[in-house]
């Protein structure tokens, strides 16, 4: 699933991640190194999406515990000498990275993440919406992989849509060739009122 | 998740300073309640069916329960003791298990991660090995020679020190701390926690203090710990599941840990499992 846009996770961040299965804690190392893992320390229960990230390493808030890229925690701050045992580890997800998207493996996919040649990502937003309000919204059906073409004037833009599980829609925004600070402004417009409009639809849904 | 053998208990429902005829909307674990003065002056509690509960006032604020209590109100000496200044805190709503702030408040190995550069810092993260206890005569928690450096351990610390702290768990959803004083060296600073379980996942956190400081303003004293804990809460509505898990297998503990195992020990043989989850899921 593509989860977030490779220019929203600097080195030496983390942010939470949706996946069907629940939040991820989505982080990058101090050398560049994006790596998923499960988004609860073990010790405590503590959100590792609201923790920390020192080198290579991820670190809980709540007592500093630190996990490596592989899930396995290194180190026990309230314990300095003690070498953490094995058993202590954090689930991990795979991660791959390209076109300037970060994907994460949901089971165990045989193949690569989908290429998107000659787009470059815009932004991501979150649609109150489900995937079909979103395409009648655009008049345009979404391909296996969720990319989504938008017709006529915006034929410059694209959607690669991921569904939630409470019925919401991860939208990433990608847009064509060379865009000038003109076009993406436009092409951020389109995809917001986009957006509204799906919401509208979805909501008519409910209400119907 | 049982009400039954904490519904005897004493939980704190306001603060006396605060109350007046008209009255306070509130609840206790589930139950809406009214905490109000009546004509007399005297506190009065009033259950959802409008049954009057049992009353006591004391450390500053106003305890009830919805049962039949078999126990006095757990005594604090130092409530008593001449010379301390006595700090009504105020009220931190928090979106938790009521057990998971009282957890939180036995921790000292999240210092230096949470209230950095005031209760904590690194490098010095090491929690040194300290005694901990069911007392039985008392039936309460304790623990004891717990050390920690502390870079402010409280308003009236100037520097850096190695605090020594007590930690006492007298009822379910309460807990009393004693320090280091650093103006009185023999004696010890009083901070306590009185919980008020609202629901099995939101609580109502009344922190009352008994200290020997006379320099520092009140508002600089509730200020000082308003702001230790709203960095707690930011935590307890962070931590997965909400409600405290009992059995183990759920989450790991070091020996850092040893005050919690005994917490969560004492509230199972108890049955203390209101705000608790008993089978990992």
């Amino acid at each position: 699933m593509p989860v977030a846009l490779s220019v929203d996770l600097p080195a030496g961040t983390v942010v939470p991640a949706r996946l069907p299965a629940g939040s991820v804690a989505l982080w990058r190392s101090a050398s560049g190194r994006p790596a998923a893992s499960a988004d609860r320390c073990p010790h405590r229960g503590m959100r590792l999406s609201h923790g920390f990230v020192r080198g290579e390493a991820l670190s809980c808030i709540y007592h500093g515990w630190s996990y490596g890229q592989a899930g396995h925690c290194l180190r026990i701050p309230a314990h300095p000498r003690l070498a953490p045992p094995e058993t202590i580890r954090v689930t991990t997800h795979r991660v791959e990275e390209s076109d300037g998207l970060i994907w994460i493996a949901v089971g165990n996919p045989l193949s690569q993440p989908p290429r998107l040649t000659g787009f470059a990502p815009l932004r991501s937003l979150t649609v109150l919406a489900g995937v079909a309000a979103i395409e009648a919204a655009a008049g345009a059906k979404a391909s296996l992989e969720g990319l989504l073409e938008l017709s006529e004037d915006a034929r410059n833009i694209c959607l690669l849509l991921s569904a939630q599980d409470d019925g919401e829609t991860l939208a990433h925004v990608l847009i064509k060739g060379e865009a000038g600070p003109a076009d993406r402004v436009a092409a951020s417009r389109t995809a917001e009122s986009l957006r509204r409009k799906a919401e509208g639809l979805q909501k008519k849904e409910i209400t119907q | 998740m049982t009400v039954k053998a904490m519904i005897d208990e004493w939980y704190p429902v306001g603060l006396l300073s605060q109350l007046d005829l008209k009255g306070r909307k509130t609840a206790l674990m589930d139950e809406p309640i009214d905490v109000a003065l009546d004509a007399d002056g005297n506190a009065r509690v009033t259950g959802g069916n409008g049954r009057t509960l049992p009353v006591r006032v004391r450390y500053g604020h106003v305890w009830a329960s919805l049962g039949e209590p078999k126990k006095e109100l757990f005594d604090i000496p130092e409530a008593d003791q001449p010379g301390r200044r006595f700090v009504d805190v105020g009220v931190v709503r928090v979106r938790c298990s009521p057990l998971r702030a009282v957890e939180n408040f036995l921790d000292i190995a999240h210092f230096p991660f949470v209230h950095t550069d005031i209760l904590g810092a690194e490098p010095h993260t090491e929690v040194q090995n300290y005694k901990v206890e069911i007392r039985e005569e008392e039936d309460e928690v304790w623990a004891t020679q717990v050390k920690f450096y502390q870079p402010q351990a409280a308003k009236s610390a100037s520097g850096g020190i190695t605090t020594e702290y007590m930690y006492r768990v007298p009822a379910p959803t309460c807990s009393v701390l004693y320090k280091t004083c650093p103006p009185r060296p023999g004696e010890w600073d009083v901070i306590t926690l009185f919980v008020q379980p609202l629901a099995e996942d939101l609580c109502d956190v009344w922190p009352w203090m008994a200290l020997f400081d006379d320099e520092s303003s009140m508002t600089d004293l509730i200020h000082f710990q308003q702001t230790i804990f709203l960095q707690d809460r930011s935590i307890l509505e962070n931590q997965i599941p909400r409600l405290l898990p009992l059995d183990p297998g759920m989450e790991i503990p070091t020996r850092a840990d040893l005050t919690s195992v005994a917490y969560r020990r004492w509230l199972k043989r108890h049955n203390y499992t209101y705000g608790a989850q008993l089978v990992a899921q």
